[in-house]
């Protein structure tokens, strides 16, 4: 269970607060959703959550499975299974993909106390994996993510989410700058992933991609605050209205 | 003869070991006029300092105090398990093998199983004692004050020829193996030709066995003449933990339809100046140089290089990577010179440092020389850290910092290593780059 305890943050850089008290908590097994206009708070809430140092948590705290994740390094997240899918995934040339993966896979598993994968096993997860997602060995060769589109970039980002099979996943914006059949291949690869054992949080400015990735509850983001919790259908009521009763802006 | 006193305890040291070692010297005849002639230039000049502006990162006058023994020739007992060993990944490539132990061709280490109708070879000290009047036609015209003292002193070297249409089907590996256990002096000299429509691959290997003394000087000249439609694959490796200091140039000279790719990697080093210099002679050829730096602690590497498109309708591309640590200085000077008569010339340069450390420097400074007003030429420089958002896109994926910041080095070094066209060879490179970084 992921519990967000009157969270303040702010910009380590130049000291502007971003999140003014968020309480969260999504338990196992649930898929929440996170709305909200730009300017909101939505991604800085994901990167403190993947624990990016340009941010200052100046008061609350993150609670993993009981345990505070506050103090840990970005990589003793992920070995404790936190996942954050970015909204602009990075382009690293001159790293095959096959290599990062590799790389990123054992160095969960050693964390974990899970033996290293032999090669054969490895590429036997990952082909299978990729597969799902339409990713092809070609793009499995080339340098991680560079020249890739943003379709291909976003289903890089899920296909890496499921070899590392987090139980925290964290999706930033991934409907951001995808045509709707890319939407659909992203999401039903993140939908494959729900499970009993694992919570997802699901960014987004728009209802449409919850129309794919159904939650169990959808909160608005504004303000940094959550300023109001429902059901999926608070999505749509969204979607009408806007966030104009949010932000005390017209639409 | 101007007779501007020597300056320096180096520079007298230079001259007196000249004069003890002349009549040694491997030569008569007209070769000792071209070492006299030589060290006359030398005496002239003094050595490169800062005021020469080739020379304005590495004052060599400054560095170089005390200048050790000139190394005696003399056959080691090195066993090939020693220099494998020091070889590392190089050893293990298939390739026709060339020794030089302490600057002296080694034939018994040496394993040469071409044709000699593919390939010639030849101890360079061998020949300068028959002194064929040929033989002075392979030297370059002494392009500077380092040349001129390899010049002077060299003592053993190869000449290796690819006779025409021929390809010796493998790659020539040539070992400049340290063994000498006080710091020696070396000089060697190699000439290198490829005759019209042959290929080489060529691997400059210079390594430290285990018992070298520190503090070792070496000055290696490789002569690299490529006739027409003629190919080379020029690579050279420099691994180097034992503190010496390595005086290298490469000059080349490109005739019709040639290509020419040159790779260096250079790592520590104490103090490392690479000079290459290009000339094309002949249009349509193709040259293609990369290379790696690596320093730390106080080590200092210079690269510079000059590229002369004296004819129409070459192309030319350099891209030089360099990672530097600590206190580290690399250098990277690289010149481009566009003659009048050289239209349609295609020129790119681009020179990249990764800093490790605030207190590592790097010094860069491309110059175009254009003369001709119808060419594609540019050049570029960057000098950068790693990237803090790659940093943490690695780390979110469980990536431990250290091996995040490893691997993104080794990406950063790795678009110029992949310039390198042969898989084992490039492959070999890479794993002793990665040695280096991982290293560190």
């Amino acid at each position: 269970m992921l519990e967000i305890k009157n969270l303040h943050a702010r910009i380590a850089e130049d000291g502007t607060e971003i999140l003014r008290g968020i309480d969260l908590v999504v338990p196992k097994g649930e898929v929440h959703a996170i709305m909200g206009p730009n300017g909101s708070g939505k991604s800085t809430l994901a990167y403190v959550l993947a624990g990016r140092d340009d941010y200052e948590i100046t008061e609350g705290d993150i609670l993993w499975n009981g345990e505070s994740i506050l103090e840990m390094e970005p990589d003793e997240r992920a070995a404790k299974g936190v996942f954050l899918a970015f909204q602009y995934p990075m382009e690293i040339p001159g790293v095959a993909t096959m290599t990062f993966l590799r790389a990123a896979l054992n160095a969960v598993r050693k964390k974990r106390d899970q033996k290293e994968l032999t090669t054969p096993e490895f590429l036997k997860v990952v082909r299978a994996k990729a597969a799902e997602l339409g990713v092809s060995d070609e793009m499995l060769k080339r340098p991680l993510n560079v020249g890739f589109s943003g379709g291909e970039k976003k289903r890089m980002e899920i296909l890496q989410m499921s070899v590392l099979e987090p139980t925290l996943c964290v999706l930033d914006e991934t409907d951001s700058g995808l045509d709707i059949d890319a939407i659909r291949i992203v999401s039903e690869g993140a939908t494959k992933l729900r499970s009993p054992d694992r919570a997802m949080l699901v960014i987004t400015h728009y209802q449409r991609l919850l129309n794919y990735i159904v939650p169990d509850k959808v909160h608005v983001l504004a303000k940094g605050r959550i300023q109001k919790t429902g059901g999926k259908e608070l999505a749509l009521e969204l979607e009408k209205s806007g966030y104009a009763d949010f932000t005390g802006k017209a639409a | 003869m101007n007779v501007t006193p020597l300056k320096t305890k180096a520079e007298s040291q230079l001259r007196e070991q000249f004069d003890a070692a002349a009549a040694n010297l491997p030569g008569s005849g007209w070769v000792s006029t071209l070492r006299a002639r030589a060290m006359d230039a030398f005496t002239a000049e003094g050595l490169p300092n800062r005021r020469i502006e080739e020379w304005k990162y590495t004052d060599l006058r400054e560095r170089l105090r005390d200048i050790p023994a000139p190394g005696t020739a003399k056959p080691t007992d090195v066993s090939t398990a020693d220099l494998n060993e020091a070889l590392g990944p190089l050893a293990a490539i298939d390739a026709e093998r060339i020794v030089l132990v302490d600057g002296a061709y080694s034939a018994d280490l040496s394993k040469i199983s071409a044709e000699a109708t593919t390939i010639e070879l030849m101890s360079l000290a061998a020949m300068l004692e028959k002194a064929p009047p040929w033989l002075e036609g392979k030297f370059s015209a002494d392009s500077g004050v380092v040349v001129a003292l390899n010049t002077a002193f060299m003592s053993d070297g190869v000449l290796l020829k690819v006779r025409k249409d021929q390809d010796p089907g493998k790659p020539v590996l040539l070992v400049h193996a340290r063994t000498a256990s006080e710091p020696s002096a070396l000089a060697v000299r190699n000439v290198i030709s490829v005759e019209a429509g042959g290929k080489l691959t060529l691997i400059e290997a210079h390594v430290a066995l285990p018992g070298a003394a520190r503090g070792a000087l070496s000055n290696v000249v490789t002569d690299v003449t490529l006739a027409d439609g003629a190919a080379c694959d020029h690579i050279k490796s420099l691994v180097d933990a034992a503190g010496s200091t390595h005086l290298a140039t490469w000059n080349t000279k490109l005739g019709k339809d040639a290509v020419y790719r040159g790779f260096q990697l250079t790592a520590s080093p104490a103090l490392a100046r690479n000079d290459i210099n290009i000339i094309f002679n002949g249009e349509g050829s193709k040259l293609d140089l990369s290379g790696v730096f690596l320093a730390r602690g106080s080590e200092h590497i210079d690269t510079t290089l000059v590229v002369d498109h004296a004819v129409p309708h070459c192309e030319s591309r350099e891209l030089f990577k360099g990672v530097l640590a600590d206190r580290a200085h690399g250098i990277f000077q690289g010149k481009i010179i566009v003659r009048p008569d050289a239209q349609k010339t295609d020129g790119k340069q681009m020179s990249q440092a990764l800093m490790l450390s605030p207190d590592a420097q790097f010094s860069s400074k491309p110059e175009l020389e254009i003369y001709a007003d119808d060419v594609v030429c540019g050049h570029g420089a960057t000098c950068t850290e790693i990237d803090a958002d790659l940093l943490f896109y690695c780390r979110s994926r469980g990536i431990p910092v250290d091996e995040a910041r490893a691997m993104l080095t080794e990406s950063f070094v790795g678009e110029a290593v992949e310039k390198i066209e042969d898989e084992d060879v490039r492959e070999a490179i890479e794993t002793l780059a990665i040695g280096w970084l991982r290293v560190g």
